[in-house]
């Protein structure tokens, strides 16, 4: 039984994708992984954004959080956007500002040291603090080093719902939502120093329930701050708005529905030593859940956040984005992945096909489960292979892909993938759509193999340009000069 | 009849026959066996009661809080028991999907705790999922908990080898039926009665339904969750089929309009799947079989479940003067003014300023000495007619000033000859310097 996962691929990655001959001259010019970053597809998810926000006639930034990709061409790219960015690290700070972004479009959150909190507020981006002890650092600085007033969102955390119990994840991070009163005194008391800008959630959950919960928390928190004299502007509703990978959503419950199969013993493994991804065997009953990412979800990105946006407050009957509108407040968003859909793809030259001697065939590629985090971030989906010449004229093929660490455990997925054919050395797989934390985000020098060279690829008219990622801006110096 | 206790009434619930010129078998006899009888109103009242009653006494002295995962008619029904025997109920349940078990829960006392989604960056190595956490810690001894645990009990079972299967064999005179059809939610019901069944006559066949996967049939498990009931033994069924929610909701209709079982999409799909299979065995048949399928419950608790996924069933008349139907024409009459012109027209002719925001939003900050009718309750309002006098001046305003032009544009339909919207809204009056003030 063959079980694909085909991925989704839209708009210019399938153009790019399209052309074999490309793909192998840049691995033939850069070696095996390369990255291929798309920044005008960037601009144009910002722009999806958007559209969901003049639906909804609301305003507000689209903070990018940067720590889903570290691309320079993606960064530069978003900045020429009207969209902000969201930094969680000094480097990505510094990294942000040398982009082209102002400090106006720029979040700072995530756990800060002193030196990030202390260029934060020297260049007057706005801090997204995580306890009411930063704040009160922050407030410190500006005091110490006569710095102008610096705008501030407070991250809140354990909601309180009404009707139901609804449980969330526990968060390292964030203020209790229901003890509030010593971050409003905090606020006043460093009125001279900080400027309220607003109340911020940030859940790491795919359930809207819970964020509906916590985006109604905020309202209630923005309100008692009113109550409390301080004149909040501004929600941030955070990011996890997730991409949807899979192009047939059969294709996923066949999957699943084989896997829990496979766990059950009722079929041959389709995972590495037979690995559950979470579910386990206890005396013929499946127990535990499935640890993956939903490849195949229907609601993602831009149409997540509008379905947020229209989920009807539970206390006041009335869709949440009208609440926000009504409040006259602005609604911040930090997507991450979402915004880098279709923005990216890995691609791997095959250096071996062999079997195991035990019945599997094994795919070596020139890389390795760091290049890729597909197994870090639990995404299953199949590559695209793209053959060298001729191709094999065999039928579809089920295969391990390890990778070029000298450890039993290198596997680029620990899932059996199923390939059109069986490759040949020299065959590409390519990973598409892998822009989003599984591009770079865990790649390290371990046995001094190489890190993938990242480039951008551009259109001009119907050709494909590319450059080192490094070296792409917004403007190449060689545009006409109609002036 | 007279009872003393409504935990008595569980059970002997009727079997009735399907008309056959509405199933259009021609050699089955289909047989209904009506679980929507039971006082609670569902099949899970038997497990229920049998999973809780030998530890229901001393329990309350212990202060022991009865709790089951579930998000439906088990949940219901023991809210019900926990309640006559003065113990708390609580129910953990990955989601509330059908919004009326849930009010209905809440009426009941019930703790309603939702687990949290999927988490968005994921880790690899937390592998216990938020179920298996609740699970040890309601099973482990001295917790304080009654945990019935629906899906793993034997009682469960044996609620229905003691019940419902020795009821069929009663009312069929003796014999077991050809043919059982059942929906598999715990499992219960179906294992339970096909043992009976089958200790009766081996050659029965028993065919358990499921729900088709990424689709939503109240009260059945889809294939892959079938997996996770400790109860689900695949050995049971000589056929498991996959029915659709709207397999279902057609089932439910056949038996609502035209067979008077008011039953709810549990046992709409448990009569589609079950005529759907027989359909295939009729042909063959050349002498008289009968077959029996469960209703579990009531339509009622069912009606957003419905409205979502068939509009069309509950149809209802246009209303008058709604916004819904202005025409370009009317929106393009209705008069905006900005924001300058709107502050010198509050002073110069004292207009009603009405917010159409949230009252929410309204006491932070509103225009001064305007009066709030949040936009959903004034469209109620002119359904009926006009509130105010023709000869009263009246802006509208809203946050941008595009729900307050379509209301000013239905109040000029309506004959009212001097209604404006602020255009642009509170926000532009605000962006312009414009006093908002709080009471």
């Amino acid at each position: 039984m063959v079980l694909f996962l085909r991925p989704r691929v839209d708009g210019d990655l399938g153009s790019l994708l399209d052309d074999p001959a490309w793909l192998h001259r840049v691995v033939d010019a850069l070696g095996s992984p390369v990255n291929v970053v798309l920044p005008d597809q960037l601009a144009r998810n910002v722009s999806r954004f958007r559209d969901v926000y003049r639906t909804h006639h609301l305003t507000g930034g689209i903070y990018f959080a940067h720590k889903a990709n570290r691309s320079p061409a993606l960064i530069r790219a978003l900045a020429a956007t009207d969209a902000g960015i969201d930094v969680a690290s000094l480097g990505e700070l510094q990294h942000a500002l040398g982009a082209g972004f102002g400090p106006g479009r720029i979040m700072a959150t995530g756990p800060k040291s002193r030196e990030y909190l202390w260029l934060a507020a020297r260049t007057g981006v706005i801090v997204n603090a995580d306890s009411i002890g930063e704040l009160a650092e922050t407030a410190a600085l500006v005091t110490a080093y006569g710095l102008p007033k610096i705008r501030v969102m407070a991250r809140l955390s354990g909601f309180a719902t009404s009707g139901t119990n609804v449980m969330s994840r526990a968060s390292r991070f964030g203020i209790p939502a229901d003890g509030t009163a010593a971050l409003w005194d905090t606020l006043e008391k460093h009125r001279d120093q900080l400027d309220f800008h607003g109340v911020a959630y940030h859940l790491d959950t795919v359930g809207l329930p819970e964020k509906a919960a916590a985006l109604e928390g905020c309202l209630h928190a923005m309100d008692e701050a009113v109550q409390r004299g301080l004149t909040p502007r501004a929600i941030d509703v955070g990011g996890g708005f997730g991409i949807n990978y899979l192009d047939d959503e059969k294709q996923w419950e066949a999957w699943t529905t084989e896997q829990t199969a496979a766990v059950l013993g009722r079929r041959a493994p389709l995972t590495w030593n037979g690995h559950g991804y979470g579910l386990r065997n206890e005396g013929g009953t499946v127990r535990g859940a499935l640890s993956v990412y939903p490849a195949h979800r229907p609601v993602a990105g831009p149409d997540y956040l509008d379905r947020l946006l229209a989920t009807a407050s539970a206390t006041h009957r009335r869709p949440l984005g009208t609440l926000v509108l009504d409040s006259l407040y602005d609604l911040h968003t930090e997507p991450g992945r979402a915004l880098l859909d279709q923005c990216g793809a890995v691609l791997l030259r095959v250096e071996e096909v062999r079997d195991d001697g035990r019945g599997e065939t094994l795919v070596r590629v020139a890389g390795n489960g760091t290049d890729l985090g597909l197994e870090q971030h639990g995404v299953l989906m199949d590559p695209l292979l793209i053959s060298r010449g001729e191709p094999r004229p065999d039928g579809p093929a089920g295969v391990y892909l390890t990778g070029n660490l000298c450890l039993e455990a290198d596997l680029v997925t620990r899932r059996k993938v199923f390939l059109p054919r069986l490759p040949r050395a020299g065959d590409l797989l390519v990973f598409a759509n892998t822009a989003a934390y599984l591009m770079d985000f865990s790649a390290g020098q371990a046995l001094m193999q190489p890190t993938a060279r990242t480039i951008a690829a551009y259109r001009t008219g119907d050709d494909w340009q590319w450059c080192l990622d490094e070296r792409y801006w917004p403007v190449t110096g060689r545009e006409e000069n109609n002036g | 009849m007279r009872y003393d206790s409504v935990t008595d009434v569980i059970g002997d619930t009727p079997l009735v026959r399907i008309d056959a010129a509405v199933h259009g078998l021609r050699n089955i006899d289909l047989y209904a066996k009506m679980e929507l009888f039971n006082p609670f109103g569902s099949v899970k009242d038997r497990a229920a009661w049998n999973m809780s009653r030998r530890r229901l006494t001393g329990a309350a002295e212990r202060g022991e809080t009865v709790v089951e995962l579930s998000s439906g008619n088990t949940a219901k029904a023991l809210a019900v028991i926990a309640g006559m025997h003065g113990l708390p109920f609580r129910s953990v349940t990955n989601r509330m999907r059908v919004p009326e078990i849930k009010d209905l829960l809440l009426l009941l006392g019930a703790q309603i705790d939702e687990l949290p989604g999927r988490s968005e960056c994921l880790d690899p190595d937390d592998t216990d999922d938020p179920l298996t956490r609740m699970y040890h810690a309601v099973s482990a001894d001295g917790a304080g908990y009654l945990h019935t645990d629906q899906y793993f009990n034997d009682l469960n079972v044996e609620a229905h080898v003691r019940g419902t299967g020795p009821e069929i064999i009663a009312d069929l005179g003796g014999r077991a039926p050809d043919y059982f059809i059942a929906c598999v939610g715990t499992a219960g019901s179906s294992s339970g009665v096909a043992r009976v069944l089958r200790e009766r006559d081996p050659g029965v066949t028993v065919v358990g339904l499921v729900a088709e996967k990424s689709d939503f049939i109240p009260g059945i498990r889809d294939i892959d969750e079938v997996h996770e009931v400790g109860l689900f033994d695949p050995g049971v069924y000589d056929a498991i089929e996959a029915v659709s929610s709207d397999e279902a909701i057609d089932g439910l209709l056949t038996l609502v309009r035209r067979c008077g079982t008011l039953a709810g999409p549990t046992g709409g799909g448990a009569y589609q799947g079950a005529v759907r299979y027989l359909r295939g065995v009729d042909a063959e048949l050349t002498e008289r079989r009968t077959a029996v399928f469960i209703v579990c419950d009531r339509v009622e608790s069912y009606m957003s479940y419905l409205r979502e996924r068939r509009p069309t069933l509950f149809q209802q008349p246009a209303r008058a003067n709604s916004v819904r139907h202005l025409t370009g024409e009317d929106l393009a009459g209705a008069r905006s003014i900005g924001v300058a012109e709107a502050r010198d027209w509050i002073v110069t002719d004292h207009p009603l300023v009405v917010d159409l925001r949230s009252p929410f939003a309204y006491r932070a900050l509103h225009i001064d000495r305007s009066i709030n009718i949040v936009d959903d309750r004034f469209g109620e309002m002119l359904h009926d007619g006009l509130p105010f006098s023709r000869r009263q001046p009246v802006l509208l305003v809203c946050p941008v000033g595009e729900k307050s032009a379509r209301y000013a544009a239905l109040l000029t339909r309506m004959g009212h000859p001097d209604a404006r919207s602020l255009a642009g809204g509170v926000i532009a009056w605000r962006d312009a310097g414009a006093e908002l003030v709080r009471d």
